[in-house]
C-alpha cells in the first residue's frame, strides 16, 4: 500500500514537471477554463493519456499547499480511491487568488469517476465527470489558406488534433473576415477543409479555426483560436462567355434600332421634320410655270383655274350696291352695297363676271368656298358694262371713298333675299339710300357672325348665313366697331373664307345698272378685304 | 425515430441473411452515422428514464458489462479479445434491457427500449461476423461485467459501453476494411 502510494506520487510529480515544461498552452487553457467552467474542481483532458484538475482559493486563507488532497476513484470499481499530489499555480497571484492543481496519470474514458479535495482531511470539493466528455484540445495546426482558382472563393484546410480513436469525432469552427469588417463563422464535421465562398475580389482575409468534440462519442470545451492565417482572393475578371453574349445582346439591340429607324423613316421624319404646309397645290402652275410671278398668273390664269378674279393690291375697288331692279333677271344673291375703297394692302380675288355671265347661271363657287351656302349666283347681263366700271374704278380710286368707316378695310356685301321679292320701284330708292349708307349701317352685328374669314389656309372655309345681321369681319380689326342693324327685311348671307367670300345686297332698282359686288377675303382676318364694284 | 432505426436493423439483418462476404453487415455499420444514431437513441432512453424516476419500471439486479476503456490496456488487447468482450457485454445489456421492458408500461420508455433493443441485436449480429472463431455467447469474462440496481443506471452503462468499446471496435474494424 505503501510502495502503491509511492508510486502514484511519483507518476504525479513526472507529469507535474512535464506541465510545468508546457507553460504558455497550459496557461491559456487553465485560464480558459477559469472563465467558462462553474464547477470548482475544473478537469480537461489535453490528450488520450492524462487529466488535469485544478481549483482556486482565497488569498485569505494561509493554508499550506501540503494541506491539500486530491482523490479520485472509477465509480465501476469498488475500492478506496486514489490520491494524487497537489500543486500551486502562481498565475491567480495578482488577483489575490491561489491556484491548485493535480494530474491524474493513468485515465479511463467511458467510465464514472469521482474526484474530492480534502484540505486538512476535511472535504473542500468534489465533482463526479466522464474524462471522455471534458475535452479541452489544442487549436488545430498549420491553417493555410489558398485561392481556388474562382471569384470570391478562398480554400481553407488545417491539421486535425493528433489524436488516436477521435479523427472522426472532432468538429471544426472556422472564423473569417476581411480587415475591418465583422468576424463571420461557418462550422463544419470531421472534417479538415473549408472552402469560404462568397468573398470580395481583391481582397486579404484573415482567417481563425478553433476544434471540439462533436458531442456524441466524445465531448469537450471549445479550444483556443488557432494563429491567423491570411489570404487573399483572387481579382475579379469578366467571364469571357459573358463579355461576348452581352456584347451580341448589344449587337442585336442596335440591328434592331437600325432597323426600326429605316423602315419608318418617313413618318419619322414628318413627324420630327414636319413640312412647312405650301400653298403650292391651290396655285396651280404659279409656282412651276410662272416662277412666283402672280401677275403673270392671274392674268394667264383661266377661268377653269381660277373661279374669281384676283385684286391687284395697288388698286383698291369700290363697291356699290346693285339694285335689284336694274338686273334683268332676279337674282338669289346680289352683291353689296358700296363700300369705300379698300387700302392698297387689300387683295381680294373676285368672281370673274365675263366668264360667268356668259355661262349664265354658274354657281359661285371656289375651291374656298362652300357651295350649300352660296345660291347659284347668276351673271347679270351687263356683265361688259361692269368691268368697265372696274376698270374706271381702278383708274380712279378716290372715288371710292364713300365713308370713312370703310377704312377698316374689310369689305362686306351684304345680301338681302326679301328685296328680291319685294316690289322694286317702291324701294329702289330706298335701297339706293341704304345703300348709299356707310357700310356700317348696313352691316350690323348680330346673331350670325363670320368665322374663320381670318383662316389663313386658303381650304378652309367658313360660312355663315342667317337672316339677321352680319358681323364684320373687320372686327377682327377693329373689335371697338358697332355695325348698326340693317334691318329686319335683309337678309344676309356671308360668305367668308380664306379666298372668297361673296356677300349679296339687295340690288337697286334706282341705280339702273345693279352693282355686283364680290368681297374676298385673302388669308384671314389680317388682310384687309377689297372690293371691286361690278355694275351690271 | 424507432422507424428509421428499425429500418436500418431490418437492412442490417438482410445484408447478413444474403450471407456473402462477412464484411457486408460491417460495411452498413461503418457509416458513422449508423453507430451515431445509436448512441442518441440510447441517451434518449436514459433521459426519458430520469426524468421519468423510479415509477416507470421495476428496480431489480442487472447484469451490465463494464464500460471503462484504458487505451493502454484495450491496445494490447488483440482483436480476438476486444471481439468477446463487446460480444458478450452486448449480450448482457440486451438480457437486461429485455427484463427492464418487461416492466414498463409507459409508452415513449417502452419504444425507446425496443429500439435499444433491436440495436444491441444488430450489433451483436454484426460483432459476431468480426471473429473468426466462434464465441459462445454464454461465455463471460468475470472482470468485465458488473451489477447495478436501477435501470437508470442499465441504460448509463449502455449508452457508455456503446460509445466506448463498441465503438471502438468497430473503428478499428471499419478501419482494416478501408484499408
Amino acid at each position: 500500500m505503501t510502495s502503491d502510494r509511492g508510486s502514484v506520487l511519483m507518476i504525479c510529480a513526472l507529469f507535474l514537471a512535464a506541465v510545468a515544461c508546457r507553460g504558455h498552452t497550459f496557461d491559456k487553457k487553465v485560464a480558459q477554463l477559469l472563465r467558462e467552467e462553474p464547477e470548482n474542481i475544473k478537469c480537461f483532458a489535453e490528450r488520450m493519456r492524462d487529466l488535469t484538475c485544478f481549483w482556486e482559493e482565497g488569498e485569505s486563507r494561509n493554508s499550506s499547499l501540503h494541506q491539500y488532497t486530491f482523490t479520485y476513484t472509477y465509480q465501476y470499481r469498488n475500492e478506496n480511491s486514489s490520491a494524487c499530489e497537489v500543486f500551486e499555480m502562481p498565475m491567480l497571484a495578482a488577483r489575490g487568488r491561489r491556484l491548485f492543481y493535480s494530474r491524474l496519470p493513468r485515465i479511463e474514458f467511458f467510465a464514472q469517476l469521482h474526484l474530492c479535495v480534502f484540505r486538512g482531511g476535511r472535504e473542500l470539493y468534489n465533482r463526479s465527470l466522464f474524462i471522455d466528455q471534458v475535452f479541452l484540445l489544442d487549436p488545430p495546426a498549420n491553417v493555410t489558406v489558398v485561392k481556388t482558382g474562382q471569384r470570391g472563393q478562398l480554400n481553407v484546410t488545417w491539421l486535425p488534433p493528433a489524436l488516436k480513436y477521435m479523427d472522426d469525432s472532432m468538429m471544426y469552427e472556422v472564423r473569417y473576415a476581411m480587415e475591418g469588417n465583422p468576424m463571420r463563422k461557418e462550422t463544419v464535421k470531421a472534417t479538415t477543409k473549408l472552402t469560404l465562398r462568397g468573398l470580395q475580389s481583391s481582397s486579404k482575409y484573415k482567417v481563425f479555426v478553433r476544434v471540439k468534440p462533436d458531442g456524441i462519442t466524445y465531448n469537450g470545451y471549445w479550444s483556443a483560436w488557432s494563429d491567423p492565417a491570411f489570404g487573399t482572393t483572387p481579382p475579379s475578371d469578366l467571364d469571357p462567355v459573358i463579355v461576348v453574349l452581352v456584347l451580341v445582346i448589344i449587337l442585336i439591340f442596335f440591328l434592331l434600332i437600325l432597323f426600326v429607324l429605316v423602315y419608318h423613316r418617313k413618318s419619322l421624319l414628318k413627324k420630327l421634320w414636319p413640312d412647312i404646309p405650301s400653298p403650292e397645290h391651290k396655285f396651280p402652275g404659279l409656282f412651276s410655270v410662272y416662277k412666283g410671278d402672280f401677275q403673270e398668273w392671274l392674268g394667264h390664269s383661266n377661268s377653269s383655274t381660277r373661279p374669281i378674279h384676283a385684286f391687284t393690291e395697288e388698286l383698291p375697288s369700290p363697291l356699290e350696291v346693285l339694285s335689284e331692279t336694274s338686273l334683268a333677271a332676279p337674282l338669289p344673291n346680289h352683291l353689296s352695297p358700296p363700300r369705300p375703297a379698300t387700302t392698297p394692302r387689300a387683295t381680294g380675288l373676285l368672281r370673274e363676271d365675263s366668264d360667268t355671265t356668259e355661262q349664265g347661271e354658274e354657281p359661285l363657287q371656289s375651291r374656298d368656298m362652300d357651295a350649300g351656302l352660296l345660291d347659284r349666283w347668276k351673271e347679270p347681263p351687263h356683265t361688259h358694262w361692269l368691268m368697265e366700271q372696274l376698270r374706271a374704278l381702278q383708274k380712279h380710286p378716290q372715288a371710292l371713298s364713300q365713308s370713312s368707316l370703310l377704312e377698316s378695310q374689310d369689305t362686306y356685301v351684304t345680301l338681302n333675299q326679301n328685296s328680291q321679292h319685294a316690289k322694286e320701284e317702291g324701294r329702289q330708292e330706298d335701297d339706293i339710300l341704304e345703300e348709299s349708307l356707310p357700310l356700317q349701317a348696313l352691316f350690323a352685328s348680330g346673331d350670325t357672325s363670320l368665322s374663320a374669314a381670318s383662316h389663313s389656309d386658303l381650304g378652309s372655309l367658313q360660312q355663315s348665313s342667317g337672316s339677321g345681321r352680319l358681323s364684320s369681319q373687320s372686327s377682327f380689326e377693329y373689335p371697338n366697331h358697332t355695325w348698326p342693324p340693317k334691318g329686319p327685311g335683309y337678309t344676309y348671307m356671308a360668305v367668308a373664307d380664306s379666298g372668297v367670300s361673296m356677300d349679296y345686297s339687295p340690288m337697286s332698282s334706282s341705280m339702273g345698272k345693279g352693282v355686283v359686288y364680290a368681297n374676298e377675303y385673302i388669308l384671314g382676318h389680317r388682310r384687309p378685304l377689297s372690293g371691286q364694284q361690278v355694275h351690271s | 425515430m424507432p422507424s428509421v432505426s428499425g429500418l436500418v436493423n431490418v437492412v442490417l439483418m438482410v445484408l447478413m441473411w444474403m450471407g456473402g462476404c462477412q464484411a457486408s453487415p460491417l460495411r452498413a455499420v461503418c457509416d458513422p452515422r449508423v453507430l451515431e444514431r445509436f448512441i442518441r437513441e440510447a441517451r434518449d432512453t436514459e433521459a426519458a428514464m430520469r426524468s421519468c424516476g423510479g415509477s416507470c419500471a421495476v428496480t431489480s439486479v442487472y447484469t451490465v458489462p463494464l464500460t471503462n476503456v484504458d487505451f493502454t490496456d484495450w491496445e494490447q488487447k488483440d482483436i480476438e479479445g476486444q471481439v468477446a468482450e463487446v460480444q458478450v457485454g452486448l449480450s448482457l445489456l440486451v438480457q437486461a434491457l429485455v427484463a427492464v421492458r418487461k416492466t414498463v408500461s409507459v409508452s415513449p420508455i417502452s419504444s425507446l427500449l425496443d429500439s435499444n433493443i433491436i440495436n444491441i441485436q444488430s450489433l451483436i449480429h454484426i460483432i459476431h461476423s468480426l471473429s473468426s472463431q466462434a464465441q459462445p455467447l454464454t461465455y463471460l469474462e468475470q472482470s468485465a461485467q458488473t451489477h447495478t440496481h436501477s435501470p437508470s443506471e442499465l441504460l448509463h452503462a449502455q449508452t457508455n459501453f456503446l460509445r466506448g468499446k463498441v465503438k471502438l471496435l468497430l473503428s478499428a474494424a471499419c478501419r482494416t476494411l478501408g484499408s
